[in-house]
């Protein structure tokens, strides 16, 4: 059975590739969110396997709904999706209980090798 | 047209003119539709025609190359060629009376411009021969453009 | 992995932030002490900013890293927005919008961005030294639980790849990776360093417990990223790591797309086909008088609508995708000029079919550059008239039955109507006697191509520049245009557009053996000519319908259709704004919903109609525009 994810960010350009490059390693992209709070709220609805997350997004940023999150499911496999230049917030999201990140722009191969870790 | 390599053409026939048009601005040959008239237009236009859902003005042949009016019961103006005019960026129709024949011709066999009885010269790009009879081959961009609007 | 296929969706989701950075920077620059616009100016910025460097756009990358960066400094900083520093970012923004389409279509080459990137560092370089720097420190420095004694445990050395990103994000959780194996202390550099962009990805911590060395190693190099371990004194070299990816069949769930408008058009195309079938088959079973066809073509009537209906929805889009680069417009003209106007959108979640909403942006801009060149005085002037010095201007969308009535109105200085007049006269668009214009009469002198020549833009204050643009732009959507101004008080130009072009309702009115097809967008009633009176007003025949002039239009003469009219017939009312007119026709042929198409008129061809559809029996029929029979 393949594994389940939820997609996080505001742009539909990075959702769009990441659940691309998710499902083409045979992943089900089950859920995406727009703003932390969706996040929150699909994560409580689908159960999610894995959670990609930005870190900036409107309403709720990713690092609150990675503590809202965790809150609910402290096993929850959040991978942070940040960009360069975010070193203090990438560690704040760790912190908070993020499982890993990756660096956009992305690579597949390096998605996927952050995603086997966190899904261990 | 260059002088070498080899042209196809279509040849149709409009009252006694034989003319021909670059087979590679022929879209597609029709049977004759009804018109819907267009108010306003010149009696050359014959208004415009549903084809598979596109709508498509049609300009009389017969008018447009100073023909006599085909008799009522006749086979006159009895086909719809449908031609690609400035660039293949739109299309009309032109009424015909009969498609003759689709031809491939060497360029050297056909003749620059020249007067030909009857028929106005800027609309001739050149003038070709098959089985002892001249052909009129248009400039069908030079027929057709004028009557649209700008 | 083949980039090109994001492109699109790239190009249109950074249009859409760079247009919401121009309403955020208007907003910040209204309420400059409002620091609220700068975070979503941030988010903006940042999000483009990723996206492009996900598709190797480095130019854009590189301005809006540099953008993003004064942007958080900014946001941290809580200053209010300055003169200098609004115009430097909406230069930035610009630079965005230019280095994105450019990068888009291949040319990013062309782009020079070397000014406003200098500018944009020299700017952040004087709020503060730190560029992106660290957020205030959230209280976790240091792990919780049980700190037990320096020294003990053992020595975890760690050196990262030196092409890993954000080595302090990685550090973190080699840490936390260490601490799921054992208690963990003494982390060397701190913490708190891991936050800083000059960690270089060398650290130390120490271990407890009694995990063997493989474990330790294992553990630590299940973060990532890590190129040396070295626990307890005794390197061991990295071995090759990392499980391949899952291949599982690729399976893609829905979600929101963006659809091309040509797409769109096309699957439009294809349904207007089955309209016009369905009027066919309507009309079959109508003859066949066979319950079981009947049935069948109810269901085909109800389907297709329901699908029509959706595909129209599908086409509808808000008026802000249009209206929002407009104050940015607005406020850049008016600065240029030396001209205060306070700016309102007013309705701008009204929806229109994106195909007329692309449309509207040329006019719209004519419209607006005419009320703050030539409508809104000088704050000077104002002041002297005893106006605030501070002029206005609104753009307002209403829907209203089945159109939408877009509006334009300043508070300016109104037409002189007494210029056009002179003017009106010479060129013999009016009677010359003629004492005044009326806003009808205004509108057509005003519209009159070539009357925005030189001199016309000096005696009538160039209220005609583009107006003929705009007028004949609307026309050929098939909508109407009106002005109403006041002396002194200002101008409004009203402009009703249908809804949908795609498919409208529409009256099929006979005369003599042809059919044409009437929009019922602007039709008001039908009534019966031959029972009503005719009169004669300003020359023109005329029925008066409650209390109502109505000028009589008789298509059968306006369309050259030979044969005579019947003695009775219907006068279809036509209604458009305060413009009213009755179009006299041989007889009504019913009511259906049509698809409208263009054709290619030939030169001559009356300027009455708006396009063409195809009626059931599959026979070509002309549609009338509104506007051009009033």
């Amino acid at each position: 059975m393949s594994h389940t994810v939820l997609v996080c960010d505001d742009a539909i350009f990075m959702r769009t590739m990441i659940s691309d490059i998710l499902a083409q390693a045979g992943f089900e992209v089950v859920g995406e969110a727009e703003t932390g709070s969706q996040a929150v709220e699909k994560y409580r609805q689908l159960k999610p396997d894995l959670v990609t997350m930005d870190i900036v997004m409107p309403d709720m940023g990713g690092i609150d709904a990675v503590r809202a999150i965790v809150k609910d499911d402290p096993d929850a496999k959040i991978l942070m999706c940040s960009a360069m230049g975010q070193q203090a917030l990438v560690v704040e999201a760790i912190q908070a209980g993020a499982k890993d990140f990756v660096v956009k722009p992305f690579q597949p191969s390096r998605v996927l090798e952050a995603v086997q870790r966190v899904l261990g | 047209m260059s002088d070498a390599g080899v042209v196809r053409l279509l040849l149709f026939r409009v009252g006694r003119l034989v003319c021909a048009a670059e087979a590679e601005r022929v879209r597609e040959i029709l049977p004759r539709l009804d018109p819907t008239r267009i108010p306003g237009a010149p009696p050359v236009v014959a208004g415009v025609v549903n084809v598979r859902g596109t709508l498509v003005t049609v300009v009389e042949g017969w008018r447009a190359l100073r023909q006599p009016e085909p008799s009522a019961d006749g086979e006159g103006g009895g086909t719809t060629v449908l031609l690609e005019v400035g660039g293949g960026k739109k299309v009309l129709g032109f009424t015909v009376d009969e498609v003759v024949d689709l031809v491939s011709v060497g360029g050297e066999t056909l003749e620059r411009r020249q007067a030909l009885p009857g028929i106005d010269p800027t609309l001739v790009r050149a003038v070709g021969r098959r089985a002892d009879q001249l052909f009129v081959v248009l400039d069908t961009d030079a027929l057709l453009t004028p009557i649209l609007s700008s | 992995m083949d980039l090109s296929q994001y492109a699109e969706l790239f190009l249109a989701e950074s249009r859409e932030h760079l247009s919401a950075c121009n309403q955020l920077l208007l907003e910040w620059e209204r309420s400059p002490a409002n620091l609220a616009p700068v975070g979503g100016l941030f988010r903006a910025v940042h999000t483009v900013k990723g996206m492009a460097a996900t598709m190797g756009y480095a130019r854009v990358t590189d301005v809006a890293h540099r953008a993003e960066n004064l942007l958080d400094l900014l946001r941290r900083g809580g200053r209010p927005a300055t003169d200098e520093l609004l115009q430097l970012l909406f230069r930035a923004r610009d630079a965005l919008e230019q280095a994105v389409e450019l990068s888009v279509v291949g040319r990013e080459d062309e782009i020079d961005v070397a000014e406003v990137v200098a500018d944009l560092d020299g700017a952040a370089a004087q709020l503060g030294p730190h560029p992106l720097a660290p957020s205030p420190p959230s209280g976790e420095g240091e792990r919780g639980g049980e700190v037990p004694p320096v020294g003990a445990g053992r020595l975890v050395q760690v050196t990262l790849r030196a092409e890993a990103p954000l080595k302090g994000g990685r550090a973190l959780l080699v840490i936390k990776k260490a601490q799921a194996i054992g208690p963990v202390h003494a982390v060397t550099p701190s913490e708190s360093a891991f936050e800083a962009d000059e960690f270089d990805g060398r650290f130390s911590f120490r271990i407890g417990g009694t995990a063997g060395t493989a474990e330790i190693e294992r553990g630590v190099r299940a973060a990532g990223d890590v190129e040396h371990v070295t626990v307890g004194g005794e390197e061991r070299r990295p071995g090759t790591g990392a499980g391949a990816a899952p291949s599982a069949a690729p399976e893609t769930k829905s979600r929101h797309i963006r659809v091309d408008l040509g797409r769109l058009d096309r699957l439009m195309d294809l349904i207007g086909e089955l309209v016009t079938v369905r009027g066919r088959l309507n009309e079959l079973a109508a003859s066949a008088r066979d319950p079981a066809i009947d049935d069948v073509a109810i269901q085909v009537s109800r389907l297709s609508r329901e699908l029509q209906d959706e595909i129209i929805q599908a086409r509808m889009t808000p008026v802000w995708q249009v209206f929002d680069r407009f104050p940015r417009l607005v406020r850049d003209l008016a600065r240029e000029l030396g001209k205060q106007v306070a700016f309102r959108v007013e309705g701008k979640e009204i929806e229109l079919d994106r195909a007329i909403l692309d449309e509207l942006g040329d006019p719209l801009l004519h419209l607006l550059r005419n009320a703050v060149d030539h409508g809104i005085e000088s704050p000077a002037e104002r002041r002297r008239r005893g106006k605030q010095p501070e002029g206005e201007i609104v753009l307002a969308a209403v829907r209203e039955r089945a159109s939408v009535a877009i509006s334009v109105r300043d508070d300016g200085r109104g037409i002189d109507r007494q210029k056009v007049l002179e003017r009106a006269r010479r060129d013999g668009v009016v009677d010359p006697h003629a004492e005044a214009l009326t806003d009808d009469q205004l509108l057509r002198v005003l519209a009159r191509p070539g009357f925005s020549t030189a001199e016309a833009v000096t005696s009538v204050s160039g209220r005609g520049v583009g107006i003929d643009v705009a007028v004949t732009r609307i026309r050929v959507l098939g909508g109407s245009i009106e002005i109403r101004s006041v002396e002194g008080k200002g101008t409004t130009f009203v402009m009703r557009l249908p809804v949908t072009l795609a498919i409208v309702r529409a009256l099929i009115a006979g005369v003599g053996a042809e059919r044409y097809a009437l929009p019922l967008t602007y039709v008001a009633e039908t009534v019966e000519f031959g029972v009503q009176a005719t009169t004669i007003v300003e020359g023109r025949e005329a029925i008066v319908l409650r209390d109502r002039v109505v000028p009589l239009v008789h298509l059968r003469r306006l369309l050259g259709v030979s044969g005579d009219a019947p003695t009775r017939c219907p006068i279809i009312v036509l209604e458009m704004g305060e413009r009213t007119s009755g179009v006299v026709v041989d007889g009504m042929l019913g009511q259906q919903e049509i698809v409208v198409k263009g054709f290619d008129a030939p030169q001559g061809t009356l300027p009455v109609f708006s396009g063409a559809t195809i009626m059931g029996d599959g026979v070509p029929a002309l549609i009338l525009d509104a506007g051009g029979l009033l």
